[in-house]
């Protein structure tokens, strides 16, 4: 399968922090991956990167063919319908009701008729598990999960080819999680859909991930699938998945 | 067989309506592809969905053409898909089980004309009743206070007076000086056709220390830093941070209020009188650059003709102004509702309503004033 996306020797300072040094690492179409780190080992701000919010101090990312640290807003444009993002808080436009954030894209990018964006932003609405009715209410009625929910919808109203999540199923409930968990998985292997998530959840991880990337103090410490991974013997990895393994054998 | 442009080849084979997908069926495309799947007819609500010649498709195109589908009279039972690669056909089942849903009514409802200055109207009413219950609020905290004087927040006050105060000096001395120009130059033209040039004195020294300067520097102060209060209490709201100054058992009017409260009634008083200065300086300029007047003369003249009760007058009505700017700034802060467009109505609600207050009160002030032959 073609790479997508391609992070190459990134460096990131913030005056004396050096934050990344040296990452790479390339995602294929169709993978769902998972970025992993602890707290502060900049996840965020590679996100930021890949999808040309941030510059790094040095290095390169190649998203679907486009050099994103080296292009021209028209080219960037260009690009950015072909993601979708959604951000941590779901960033909803306050001002719009939810139907209308779900629409702004679809009116901003493509020639559709209003006639057709109405009935198309109800189907987004209840493909993320949402009642059209929600359509009509504005942002700041919803709760943290409906707004996340409002925020992948508003995501994938391009039909995006990537897709990126910042802790999609951060301040989710254990249901709706997993919900959120198989609706992902089930837009990547209909859409050919590549996802590219930074997550915490350890279930996530293990149910639909194919692939695992393990970031620590700057680099890149583990790559490959979730089981593998698992296996490394690095003590951050160690400690990150025994936190949770108790808890795994007795549900098992 | 049609070629690209054609998205859909609909066939009669033995009695069964076979739909042919053809091409990439991608966002792009929908219109193209609506528009021929809305002149689809069908014999029957039986339908075979072909999907050997379909390259690619998406939900937003899957959605159209189910939607159509569903308006004919096809429902899960009567549509069958062959030949379909697994992907696509999966994507059309998750489309299908997710379209149950009606389409959203418009979302906004315009008001009309008359509807709109009503609705303004009782909103005014709605905002009074609030800020006179916020007024008791208010009013309860700093009785709290006299109690315990130990809840009183120094610092935080401080830091607000030096923001509100300070940092203001420069634009109030600025715009009273360019007022005290602008009237000096003005009664300076009139005074002179009856030689009276020596009354200007008299009129910038009156009212600028009893009128001019309180109104504009509660102004700018009300623009400033009752426009920031709001701001700032209101992106604390969105953030909860005013719940969670609750939850460790403080009180936000004594956090948040009462210093602000404080900084801006001991703080205008002062800049009034900056203001004061400025504008006869600047009156004190045009007397000398166009009425011959020496700034010995204008001081001499000052000295005999500008009551001090025209001075208190103005430094009196400074912290009531103060008083109205901040709670009606800080009640509006924490009016915010959870999301950032809230924060800048209210901000837009305060500025306004602080300078309607201000010229409000002003009047009151003339009118008391007059009648205690102030």
């Amino acid at each position: 399968m073609e790479t997508v996306l391609e992070v190459r020797d990134i460096v990131t300072r913030f005056g004396a922090d050096v934050v990344h040094d040296g990452v790479s690492f390339a995602v294929r179409r169709g993978e769902v991956v998972a970025l992993i780190g602890g707290s502060g080992t900049g996840k965020s701000v590679l996100l930021k990167e890949m999808i040309g919010l941030m510059r790094p101090t040095s290095g390169s990312v190649h998203l679907l063919g486009t050099d994103v640290c080296r292009s021209g807003e028209e080219e960037m444009n260009g690009l950015r319908r072909r993601f979708g993002m959604l951000f941590q808080d779901g960033a909803l436009f306050s001002s719009l009701s939810v139907a209308e954030n779900i629409a702004v894209p679809l009116r901003e990018h493509t020639d559709l008729p209003d006639a057709l964006i109405a009935p198309l932003v109800g189907f987004k609405l209840s493909l993320v598990g949402l009642s059209p009715d929600t359509g009509r209410k504005t942002p700041a009625e919803l709760s943290g999960g409906m707004r996340k929910r409002v925020a992948l919808a508003r995501a994938l109203a391009l039909e995006p080819e990537i897709l990126f999540l910042d802790e999609p199923t951060s301040g989710l409930d254990p249901i709706g999680a997993r919900a959120f968990d198989s609706l992902v998985r089930t837009l990547s292997d209909s859409l050919g859909l590549t996802v590219f998530m930074v997550t915490h959840d350890l279930d996530t991880l293990l149910s639909i991930i194919d692939r695992t990337i393990a970031l620590s103090t700057g680099k890149v410490i583990a790559d490959g699938p979730v089981a593998a991974v698992m296996r490394s013997d690095h003590p951050w990895i160690r400690e990150y998945f025994s936190a949770r393994a108790p808890h795994e054998e007795g549900s098992r | 067989m049609a070629e690209a442009p054609c998205w859909i080849a609909p066939e009669l084979e033995s009695g069964a309506n076979i739909l042919y997908l053809q091409g990439r069926w991608r966002l792009a495309h929908v219109p193209g592809i609506a528009a021929e799947v809305a002149a689809l007819r069908l014999a029957g609500d039986h339908c075979v969905l072909d999907g050997s010649r379909l390259e690619e498709i998406d939900t937003a195109a899957g959605f159209v053409l189910l939607h159509r589908l569903a308006e004919l009279g096809c429902i899960a039972r009567t549509v069958e898909v062959r030949q379909m690669a697994e992907a696509h056909a999966r994507l059309l089942t998750l489309v299908r089980e997710r379209m149950a849903a009606p389409s959203v009514a418009s979302p906004t409802r315009h008001r009309g004309a008359i509807e709109r200055v009503g609705h303004a109207a009782v909103l005014v009413g709605r905002i009074l009743r609030a800020q006179v219950s916020f007024l008791g609020r208010v009013g309860v905290e700093l009785a709290a206070l006299l109690r315990r004087p130990g809840l009183f927040r120094l610092k935080e006050t401080v830091s607000q007076f030096e923001t509100v105060t300070l940092d203001a000096i420069g634009i109030a001395a600025l715009v009273t000086f360019l007022i005290g120009i602008v009237f000096a130059y003005l009664l300076g033209v009139q005074a002179q056709r009856y030689g009276a040039a020596i009354f200007v004195v008299d009129g910038v020294g009156l009212a600028i220390c009893r009128e001019l300067s309180p109104i504009l520097v509660a102004v700018i102060v009300a623009g400033r830093s009752g426009a920031a209060f709001t701001a700032q209490i209101g992106s604390m709201k969105v953030q909860e941070e005013t719940d969670a100054i609750r939850t460790l058992g403080l009180s936000p009017i004594q956090v948040l209020v009462v210093p602000r409260l404080v900084a801006i009634m001991t703080g205008l008083p002062l800049l009034v009188f900056v203001g004061d200065l400025a504008g006869i300086a600047g009156g004190m300029l045009i007397a000398s650059l166009q009425l011959d007047i020496s700034p010995t003369a204008f001081l001499a003249r000052l000295h005999t003709v500008l009551p001090l009760k025209a001075v208190v007058v103005g430094l009196v009505k400074a912290p009531v102004f103060a008083a109205f700017i901040a709670l009606i700034a800080c009640r509006m802060g924490l009016a915010v509702a959870r999301d950032a467009r809230s924060v800048g109505e209210n901000t837009t609600s305060t500025v306004v309503q602080s300078i309607v207050w201000v010229i409000v009160l002003d009047a009151i002030f003339a009118v008391v004033l007059q009648r205690l032959g102030i």
